[in-house]
């Protein structure tokens, strides 16, 4: 799971009112290189919420000095967009869970791949 | 951005064909030889290929755009059209079954003629003049030879195949399906040897095989069978070729309807169809690639597939739409572990990502992504029909949730999920009561707006694809 997927993702137990962000308990974590496009991160930029991928991208200490508020004029800050692609796209998250933040649910990651199916009585 | 127009493109009727003249291949080899220029071809060709049902309208849009092709027809199954653009480029068309270089394209054969004239009628209007067939086969020698890269690749890849199913999956059987024999002899044995003989002779003898389908009016005098030797004789007296039915050179189309009279070459043994990048087929890779088509993705659109299964609709997104996101969600982990292997399999790791999770609770927050693209299961393969019909209100109203405004929606339905699915979303009074099903979500559907449907066959079935657009006043993001 890459945070960019992470970013995209909530918490949909029922009754909750609060369930984004997750909270990211990893237990491997990859990083693994990926082409970098400036047009696809600049465009994904506006789409994120900033916060979530900062706190994030904190938790797993692969925080590449991203700034706590984003920058302004980010589209031609060419080393801002790089250290946000390498956030976004390469670090991974391999194993370990998601844990709603206000149930407390925890989702297992296994594989790269995070189960967010609920029990019939949770939906 | 792009949109479809069904009247852009002619179809044509018999009697226009009859009108129409078409530009031949002997035509175009009097004006220029046959030199090719780096990258492409120096003259436009004029090509054919045949279509799924329902495809045909894809295909046209397809040539026009990635080939800017003119002169383009449809008829049903199959799409006509002029290029010159690099056969690298022809063959990588996605909408398309099989590719072919047209050797003439005529008024269907009259009914004038009994079954003991078949021979003559064969020589006037099928074979007609010489020169027409040897430069047709000095053409598809060229683009053949273009192409040599390609073909060794796809060779590579099938034999990588089996040699996987060899080591994998228990003994390897004994006798592979006659289709998959074929195949694979060409495939191993064929372009090699190919290569060989036009380098070491001067004049290579030139084998072929007939391949003719008749329906209407010439199948009842004449069975293809018959009429495809008679054609086969006519094709080795008069050109010299040689038949060789079972690893042959060239292969002879021939197509004779009530409608016209096609011939041509196929550029490919495969169809165009199997794509190489793709290892574990679900849903027709041409129809997916037309879902994805009319998703309006865009660079740096987010694009959700909700059931995704093998994730070929995905795939074919992700191959097309490089710089876009893709997140594919099944409930099913058996088949997400295929879909995760496609996607390492295609390369396409960077920009598809996976979850598990069910179509009626998608754990994204609301207005999140530009497209949602689904091939809703029909039915069949769930335990019960009543329970996908039951399932699909939940469904859209989940999908449509999660769209931003302004988003597009495409749906992949059976004829009778179609309806279910059109008397949901019409403003009726029956759309509440099956809208809004005891335990069901009590929120309102998303206004979504139909903007069109498109009919396509799936093998043994139909499909409907409905393509809906989200209306900017609705829910807010949560």
């Amino acid at each position: 799971m890459k945070l960019l997927t992470h970013n995209m993702l909530t918490s949909h137990v029922k009754g909750i009112t609060k369930g984004y962000p997750l909270l990211i308990k990893a237990t491997e974590v990859k990083v693994s290189e990926v082409e970098f496009n400036p047009e696809f991160v600049s465009r994904m930029i506006p789409k994120l919420e900033w916060a979530a991928l900062v706190q994030a991208a904190e938790g797993l200490g692969h925080l590449n000095d991203l700034p706590v508020e984003l920058v302004p004029d980010f589209e031609k800050n060419e080393d801002f967009l790089r250290r946000v692609h390498r956030v976004l796209l390469e670090v991974e998250v391999v194993e370990g869970c998601l844990r709603c933040p206000e149930s407390g649910r925890e989702f297992p990651i296994s594989r790269g791949i995070p189960n967010m199916l609920l029990n019939e009585d949770e939906v | 951005m792009k949109r479809r127009n069904p009247f852009r493109f002619r179809k044509h009727t018999a009697r226009h064909n009859l009108l129409l003249r078409e530009t031949r291949v002997e035509d175009l080899m009097a004006e220029h030889p046959p030199v090719r220029e780096s990258g492409g071809l120096s003259v436009p060709l004029r090509y054919y290929c045949t279509a799924g049902k329902g495809m045909e309208q894809f295909l046209a849009e397809e040539v026009h755009l990635k080939l800017s092709a003119s002169d383009v027809h449809y008829v049903s199954g199959k799409v006509f059209f002029t290029t010159s653009a690099d056969i690298q480029k022809v063959v990588g068309l996605k909408s398309a079954e099989r590719l072919f270089l047209l050797l003439k394209r005529e008024a269907p054969l009259s009914d004038t003629w009994s079954a003991g004239q078949a021979a003559r009628v064969v020589q006037e209007r099928i074979i007609g003049e010489h020169q027409a067939w040897s430069s047709a086969l000095q053409w598809w020698q060229n683009l053949r030879q273009a192409l040599g890269e390609v073909e060794a690749d796809q060779n590579t890849i099938r034999r990588g195949q089996k040699r996987k199913w060899f080591e994998g999956e228990g003994p390897l059987p004994l006798a592979p399906p006659p289709g998959v024999l074929e195949g694979e002899r060409h495939l191993a044995g064929a372009p090699a040897s190919e290569e060989g003989e036009v380098t070491s002779t001067q004049k290579p003898v030139v084998t072929f095989r007939v391949c003719c389908r008749c329906s209407g009016t010439v199948a009842r005098k004449l069975g293809s069978q018959d009429l495809g030797r008679l054609i086969g004789t006519a094709i080795s007296r008069q050109l010299r070729w040689k038949v060789e039915l079972r690893e042959p050179k060239v292969e002879v189309n021939v197509h004779l309807t009530d409608d016209h009279c096609v011939i041509g070459m196929p550029i490919l043994r495969l169809p165009l169809a199997q794509r190489c990048y793709i290892r574990t087929t679900g849903l027709r890779s041409t129809v997916a690639w037309a879902m994805a088509s009319l998703a309006d993705i865009k660079p740096g659109s987010l694009v959700l597939d909700p059931m995704c299964g093998v994730g070929t609709v995905l795939l074919e997104a992700g191959k097309e739409y490089q710089g876009s996101f893709f997140l594919g969600m099944d409930i099913d982990p058996s088949q997400l572990e295929k879909a995760s292997e496609n996607i390492r399999f295609a390369e396409l790791s960077n920009s598809i990502e996976l979850l598990q999770s069910s179509v009626t609770a998608i754990p994204s927050p609301s207005c999140s992504v530009e497209a949602v693209v689904c091939d809703v299961p029909f039915g069949r393969k769930f335990s019960s029909r009543v329970e996908a019909a039951a399932l699909l209100p939940a469904a859209v109203k989940e999908m449509g949730r999660v769209l931003r405004p302004g988003g597009t929606l495409v749906l992949l339905l059976s004829p009778q999920l179609s309806i279910l699915l059109d008397s949901i979303l019409s403003p009726s009074p029956t759309a509440d009561c099956l809208g809004n099903q005891p335990g069901g979500d009590p929120r309102p559907l998303p206004s979504l707006q139909l903007s069109a449907t498109y009919r396509v066959g799936l093998g043994a079935t139909d499909g409907l694809i409905h393509k809906y657009r989200k209306m900017p006043q609705c829910d807010t993001r949560t």
